[in-house]
């Protein structure tokens, strides 16, 4: 157990020295960062403008008040930005390391082949949007006049933090998938553009995509189920217990695609 | 114990294999053909720890798929491999760590570290011990002379100094044995020679095994002292240089540029051993074997009877090495005399093959 904990402890300190390194690569395309920083910025702020103008004529949706789903919104966008640092290897990952064969260099290093995709190539503006939300989420509880205790705060940490790996977990997969199927693009793009529907009351959905967000690709667990336990909205409050459960599971079979997508890997031809 | 033991090893690939035109892509969306291609096919043989290997072949031979599997990049389709006592694919990390890897026309070095950078970080990847890593860092850096540009990022190296940075990065560890799959390829001559001398003491003093695949035979000639072919997916010939030398390279020719025309019976009457053609008045061809008349001699009855402008003994190609290879052992004959009619078709001068020039 000791020496596993020392194992851990070990594989971290190189991937943080990896880390390191990559973000001095990417502070020092200043161009880029500053690009980014307010493309993100301002990604994020249209779509919180476009759930506050839903709201000027209707008020409430679906039996939800404008600043819970608010809270909704803020949870997930600091998921989001958190995952957005990690994910842009993930969503090239059939381009840049399949096709044209850079995986070979990945498998000759003594350290897992996934925590070098993911360190190798990163955004820290996209960060952005963690900090958009947090601003979010605190507005929100502030203006619902909710009085939580360091227990929901930490049950809010644990759910950023869970929703943020779960992105991870998908979009690990799908990229899995570039190991069997060499395709440019990939399926990544269609799961990426259902991130959105993750962020709204899932009542307002019909029962096929309530389905699909709770089954299939479980967006819903990053901010929703949670939330509604956050809220004190009972019915669902065991869904909002599973999203750690939920995390660990996709994790699980993140691991297995990987592992598989790693034996079948071909490499190029020279 | 050998250092690496493999057998029967075989690797296929599936591929797809598409229909031509638009009415045929639109088939393949739905039905896709596919054809398996066995790239190395039953492949045995044994490394003893310390040894000098050049593993040669034509393009897709399957050199590159061989040391891809040695390495644990690739999972054979079928058949076994122990190197260090591990199987590289499935105990790859602890595998790696005691093996370098070099690859001439991809670097292992990220694009856009510093070379210092780079080295360092690959230290604490491979948990390098700090004194052991710093050491071997300066030594590396003065065996290799990578002073002049260890603080430039890797995509600014010239090839030569890629190369050379790349070499320190695959030594950095200390590795048992090294792969380089054709580390001097697109060299100049003195970027060569400077890493044959290092892979040469690299093996010297600390004992490394190196494989090494090249389509230059003088690399062959300056390290290995065992050569193995491949071609096909099937390992042709396994034994010694020396050996491979007297089987294939008995048989040798010379471009002989003249100053004024000779005459060519007259020629062929001096030198009876000696196959000449005569391309055109000033341009001939001899073909001769090694045993019958050493090139020397030869040369200089040339000169002393001719008025010789230029001499080129261009090397026997690995193709033309292979062909012979083939006649020799007779394993197949429709493919010698296939292989043969082709070389006769081409030009001598054509080709990558490396010449030998005498004035």
């Amino acid at each position: 157990m000791n020496r596993n904990g020392c194992k851990l402890m070990r594989a971290l300190k190189i991937y943080l020295a990896l880390f390191a390194q990559m973000l001095k690569v990417r502070l020092s395309y200043r161009g880029d960062f500053i690009a980014d920083l307010f493309a993100t910025a301002f990604g994020g702020l249209a779509s919180l403008f476009f759930v506050l103008l839903f709201f000027v004529p209707i008020g409430d949706l679906a039996g939800w008040k404008k600043d819970e789903i608010l809270l909704i919104v803020g949870l997930s966008m600091m998921s989001y930005g958190l995952f957005a640092t990690v994910s842009w290897n993930l969503f090239e990952f059939g381009d840049r390391y399949i096709i044209e064969g850079r995986f070979d260099r990945v498998l000759l290093r003594p350290i897992s082949t996934w925590a070098q995709i993911l360190c190798d190539q990163f955004r820290i503006p996209v960060l952005a949007e963690t900090v958009i939300g947090v601003g979010v989420v605190a507005h929100s509880v502030t203006n619902l006049g909710l009085d939580w205790s360091a227990l929901e705060w930490a049950f809010v940490a644990l759910t950023v933090v869970c929703g943020a790996l779960l992105y991870v977990f998908v979009f690990s997969i799908l990229a899995s998938a570039s190991f069997h199927f060499e395709d440019r693009v990939g399926i990544a793009p269609p799961v990426f553009n259902v991130i959105p529907f993750g962020r709204w009351p899932q009542e307002i959905f019909p029962w096929p995509i309530q389905a699909l967000l709770r089954w299939v690709i479980p967006f819903g667990f990053v901010a929703y189920y949670p939330g509604t336990a956050l809220l004190g909205r009972t019915g669902l409050a065991g869904l909002a217990i599973a999203a750690p459960l939920v995390t660990l599971a996709f994790g699980l079979l993140a691991a297995f695609c990987w592992r598989l997508g790693v034996r079948k890997y071909e490499s190029t031809g020279s | 114990m050998p250092a690496v033991v493999v057998t029967n090893l075989v690797k296929e690939f599936r591929r797809f294999k598409r229909r031509e035109g638009l009415a045929g892509a639109f088939k393949d969306l739905f039905q896709r053909n596919y054809q398996a291609l066995r790239a190395v096919d039953g492949v045995s043989f044994t490394i003893e720890a310390g040894e000098r290997i050049g593993y040669i072949g034509p393009n897709g031979a399957g050199k590159s798929t061989t040391i891809k599997m040695l390495t644990g990049i690739l999972t054979p389709t079928s058949g076994e491999i122990a190197a260090l006592g591990l199987s590289p694919h499935r105990q790859r990390k602890e595998y790696v760590r005691r093996i370098g890897v070099v690859f001439g026309q991809r670097t292992q070095l990220w694009w856009d570290l510093a070379v210092i950078e780079s080295l360092k970080l690959l230290l604490q990847i491979y948990e390098v011990p700090k004194a052991e890593g710093a050491a071997r860092l300066a030594k590396l850096t003065e065996l290799l002379a990578l002073d002049e540009f260890l603080h430039t990022p890797v995509r600014k190296l010239s090839l030569g100094q890629r190369m050379r940075a790349d070499l320190a990065a695959s030594l950095l560890h200390g590795p048992e044995m090294l792969f380089l799959d054709e580390p001097t390829i697109g060299l100049d001559l003195v970027a060569k020679d400077a890493i044959r001398a290092l892979l040469k003491r690299v093996n010297d003093e600390l004992g490394t095994t190196i494989l090494l695949t090249t389509h230059d035979l003088r690399d062959i000639e300056a390290l290995a002292e065992r050569v193995m072919v491949i071609d096909g997916g099937k390992i042709v010939y396994d034994g010694s240089l020396d050996k491979l030398r007297d089987e294939a390279g008995e048989e040798a020719s010379a471009e002989i540029e003249l100053l004024e025309p000779a005459s060519l019976p007259e020629l062929q009457r001096a030198l009876p051993q000696v196959r000449f053609t005569q391309e055109n008045p000033l341009h001939l061809r001899a073909v001769f074997s090694k045993r019958a008349i050493p090139a020397a001699e030869l040369l200089s009855r040339l000169v002393g009877s001719l008025k010789v402008a230029d001499i080129a003994l261009p090397e026997p190609s690995i193709e033309e090495v292979i062909r012979r290879i083939y006649e020799k052992t007779g394993k197949s004959a429709m493919v010698a005399a296939k292989t043969a009619a082709g070389a006769a078709a081409t030009s001598p001068a054509a080709g990558d093959a490396p010449r030998g020039r005498a004035r």
